[in-house]
């Protein structure tokens, strides 16, 4: 606009008939041009010297030949007076900016006349500054957006979402959650202060009778009195001043209300669709209702895992001693095709116990192992004798698997193999083994004297054929022997050096009798621990290890 | 819940040790159960037990392991006799219920099966007020991750022996940061001042269970991601070495053995490649050199020679000319000083 301006001279004021050519020059110009100056030689008081039509529109009221005050804008008359160079101003609700130029001597004053350029960015600076808080807003949203989604756990997804929102949308923010049942959980958050987690009956909200409304209903419900929420059990504090407004939080599985207390009320803040504090509500109502609902598929989750998780080995058992070591192929799970089991003793004095291998992976696997496990509970109290036990299992799985067909459950696995037997301590610190086994490896014995034999048994598969045929032998654990039953995952793991090649019996036997001496628990440790880093960290199948041991003959204690 | 104040009653603890340490050394269940026990009913803490003399015990049956007095069975039958009287005195004397400070998950890393300082660890906080859920040995980042957000817990502990497992402790960090929980890391394998708990990302570091229960009594943990050293040529490189490991090992063994290295030799040279790994991980050459230095200080049977491990070194550092990392690592100041120190000294 410079280029387009005369370059010094003095402006004509006020316009004579025959109007200057640089005059008309202003009056075309679409920027605002206002020439201040003393209204006489020496004086404080500003007139207007000249003023275009841009200028007249801009700060309606200046005239030319009238004192600038009279104008009504005190900013520009502030700026005036004090013959700013540059500024910018808030005039009667539009952003000015401008610039003041000094001009040459006033013939008349001898004083000196400034002319003032101005400009109206009001639209410019709203864009920028709606610009900035679309920007602001979209970032708070995203970063909501991941820390909420971060976690699937209901508590901890309302203390991100009171933390989150306190300062940033209120200085003081109550989220309410309800889910099916009586109780409502609810975490205050105070900008710089920890979230602060509590639990309301839901009976207590009939003292904010429209709180339950807004939490159950899908509309907004306005406006609101802080002393509505006063009698709520949730503010440590003293009850909330000041203005309050009541988000609903929706979700599918869980409900809730977000509460935001401020000092003022919150502006009106549509421009991008929803208000923030909703768009905010529904990203946590989202977030919690994952969570509630992975709450709920983890346990039931956990339920079945814990039915079909190994149990634990009985505490201690007179005359024998036992250990375990279990780890299924999918460590997430933490269940698999592998089962093991040892029975609490019976009144006749035997102890029995179960491990095996169902053909196949994961929870369709542990789904079958757990089958077998509480088919063999209820077989017991008809059958003690382990092989006569594999037959009547062998029927009821092919019976079992009938019915799987017919009601078309073809994943299933079906077969399974297995050691299965009981250990009776005899008086002379010796214990003896019952075994039968349907198509598993057979167990190994570890001697006191470090020796390691393997015992002689075979069988068909568990499930496979109804005239199947499973082996049975008794063998004599004496003071300090170890009976070591497992699964072909400890064989058939591969590893090495190229990670080709199976353990192998071979390696087994040699872990086995490096345990000589070692209590039935470090048995199956340090089998477990040899065969860890034969995988070098490589996948592997299941691998279950069952150690039963009699007692050495000797305390352990007397050595000392 | 503090050290004990009375020199008198210090002494008698380091008198009931030597005393349990004779009954791990017979194998003896039984006899350690109840010198533990009688411990605590002779007015001891069940902490100052715990960490004073079982803690310790088991600090001093690693010692003799290393120096090949003790045989890996009978330090497997200790770490069993002291898991058992850790549960004696838990049932025992059992811990008062949480006061409410706060819940807290207690691990091992993935692949890390010695559960004793992470079991202690468990115990002590319980003592302290914690709610605390103890997961077990060796767990996968996954299932921490089931458990933080099915549990929710306030922080996750992480115990582990051996500078190996660094890269299963950042995928436990970065499981523990996607839900918002702080992690403690603790235990030998984040080095002597924590250092690499730092470059992995952990929120706080404690040398033993005591320092533990006090900085979590403490300010909340808070990391810091500038002190964060793995970046993705780090895990490049790392996962390059993992993948070639028993490539490596094997011709490492031939290199240096034959064709019939003895399992001892293998599994040293495992050791060897897993802690450049490492090393190259955190990207601290500190951490292989203290592993040649302690590799050296060993007394195993048929294991790694300090010479052999300098050949196995430079060895190393020729075959990986693609990792520059690596090889800068093998060839670094730290190294070689520590290869010199060993008589492992090789052309690198």
């Amino acid at each position: 606009m410079d280029s387009t301006m005369p370059a010094g001279g003095p402006l004509p004021t006020p316009p004579s008939g025959m109007r200057s050519l640089s005059a008309r020059v202003l009056e075309g110009l679409s920027e605002a041009v206002v020439v201040t100056g003393a209204e006489r030689p020496g004086g404080t008081r500003q007139i207007v010297h000249a003023i275009n039509p841009a200028g007249e529109r801009l700060l309606p009221g200046l005239a030319a030949g009238a004192p600038v005050e009279h104008g009504g804008h005190d900013a520009f008359t502030a700026v005036v007076r004090g013959g700013a160079e540059e500024f910018e101003a808030e005039v009667g609700g539009r952003s000015l900016v401008g610039r003041g130029q000094p001009l040459a001597d006033d013939s008349r004053s001898g004083d000196l006349l400034t002319c003032w350029y101005l400009r109206d960015v009001t639209d410019e600076r709203r864009g920028s500054r709606s610009l900035h808080r679309a920007q602001a807003r979209a970032q708070f949203l995203a970063e909501a957006g991941r820390a909420l989604h971060g976690v699937l756990n209901v508590e901890r997804t309302l203390r991100t979402a009171a933390t989150l929102a306190a300062g940033t949308l209120a200085p003081t923010v109550l989220v309410l959650l309800a889910d099916a049942s009586e109780t409502v959980r609810w975490v205050r958050g105070e900008e710089g202060a920890r979230p602060v987690p509590g639990e309301i009956a839901r009976a207590d909200l009939r003292s904010a009778p429209r709180l339950f409304e807004a939490m159950t209903g899908d509309s907004p419900v306005d406006p609101w009195a802080a002393v509505e929420l006063a009698d709520l059990p949730v503010w440590s504090a003293g009850p909330p001043t000041g203005h309050v407004t009541v988000v609903p939080v929706p979700g599918t599985v869980v409900r809730g209300a977000l509460v935001l207390v401020t000092e003022t009320p919150l502006p009106p803040d549509v421009e991008d669709g929803l208000p923030l504090a909703q768009e905010y509500a529904v990203r946590v109502g989202t977030a919690l209702s994952a969570a509630a609902l992975y709450r709920e598929q983890a346990h039931l989750g956990e339920v079945l895992q814990g039915s079909l998780e190994p149990p634990r080995l009985p505490e201690a058992v007179d005359g024998l001693v036992l250990g375990s070591a279990y780890r299924p192929a999918r460590e997430s799970l933490r269940v698999g095709g592998d089962f093991y089991e040892v029975l609490p003793v019976t009144p006749s004095g035997e102890t029995p116990f179960l491990l095996g291998d169902v053909c196949g992976k994961g929870i369709e696997a542990a789904v079958l192992s757990g089958r077998v496990r509480q088919s063999l509970h209820a077989l017991r109290l008809v059958e003690r004798d382990p092989a006569a036990l594999l037959d009547l299992l062998n029927a009821a799985l092919l019976d079992a698997a009938d019915l799987d067909a017919a009601g078309a459950a073809p994943t299933m696995p079906r077969f399974a193999t297995m050691v299965l037997g009981d250990a009776r301590p005899t008086p002379d610190g010796s214990v003896r083994l019952r075994l039968a086994t349907g198509g598993h490896p057979p167990p190994y014995v570890l001697r006191a004297d470090g020796s390691v034999v393997e015992v002689r048994l075979s069988g068909t598969l568990v499930g496979a054929l109804r005239d199947g045929e499973f082996g049975a032998t008794e063998v004599l654990l004496r003071p300090g022997d170890t009976c070591l039953l497992y699964s072909d995952g400890v064989t058939e793991a591969r590893g090495g050096p190229d990670g080709r090649d199976f353990y192998g019996e071979e390696r087994l036997e040699g872990a086995l009798a490096s345990c000589v001496g070692a209590p039935a628990q470090v048995v199956c440790e340090r089998v477990l621990q040899l065969l860890s880093a034969w995988l070098g960290g490589r996948d592997h199948d299941d691998v279950a290890l069952l150690a039963l041991q009699a007692p050495p003959a000797v305390p352990r204690g007397d050595h000392a | 819940m503090t050290a004990p104040a009375d020199p008198a009653t210090a002494a008698d603890l380091d008198a009931v040790r030597d005393d349990y340490l004779a009954r791990l050394e017979a194998s003896d269940e039984t006899g350690a159960v109840v010198v533990a026990l009688a411990a605590i009913d002779g007015g001891h803490d069940p902490e100052d037990v715990l960490l004073d003399v079982v803690a310790e015990a088991q600090r001093e049956v690693g010692e003799r392991w290393a120096a090949g007095t003790w045989t890996v069975v009978q330090e497997h039958v200790a770490t069993h006799i002291s898991e058992r009287v850790v549960a004696a005195v838990s049932r025992h004397r059992p811990a008062p219920a949480p006061t409410g400070v706060g819940r807290i998950a207690v691990a091992c890393l993935d692949g890390e099966w010695h559960g004793l300082p992470a079991r202690l660890l468990a115990e002590v906080l319980a003592h302290h007020g914690w709610e605390v859920t103890f997961l077990g040995s060796s767990v996968p980042a996954t299932q921490v991750a089931v458990h933080l957000n099915t549990a929710g817990p306030d922080v996750v502990a992480v115990s582990s022996s051996l500078p190996s497992r660094l890269p299963a402790a950042r995928r436990l960090v970065e499981a523990c940061r996607a839900s918002g929980t702080p992690i403690l890391a603790g235990g030998p394998a984040f080095g002597p001042d924590g250092r690499w708990a730092r470059a992995v990302g952990a929120d706080g570091w404690a040398p033993d269970a005591r320092a533990a229960a006090d900085l979590l009594a403490g300010q909340a943990l808070v990391g810091d991601d500038a002190a964060v050293t793995v970046d993705d040529a780090s895990r490049e490189e790392q996962a390059y070495l993992h993948a070639r490991r028993g490539e490596l090992i094997g011709d490492l063994a031939e290199r240096l053995r034959g064709a019939d290295p003895s399992e001892e030799l293998t599994d040293d040279l495992g050791h060897l490649v897993d802690f450049l790994a490492a090393a190259v991980y955190v990207a601290d050459p500190a951490l292989l050199a203290r592993f040649v230095r302690w590799i050296s200080s060993l007394t195993v049977p048929h294991g790694l020679t300090p010479a052999e491990a300098g050949r196995a070194l430079d060895e190393l550092a020729s075959r990986l000319g693609d990792s520059p990392r690596t090889v800068a690592l093998l060839r670094s100041e730290a190294v070689r000083a520590a290869c010199a120190e060993v008589g492992a000294e090789g052309s690198a």
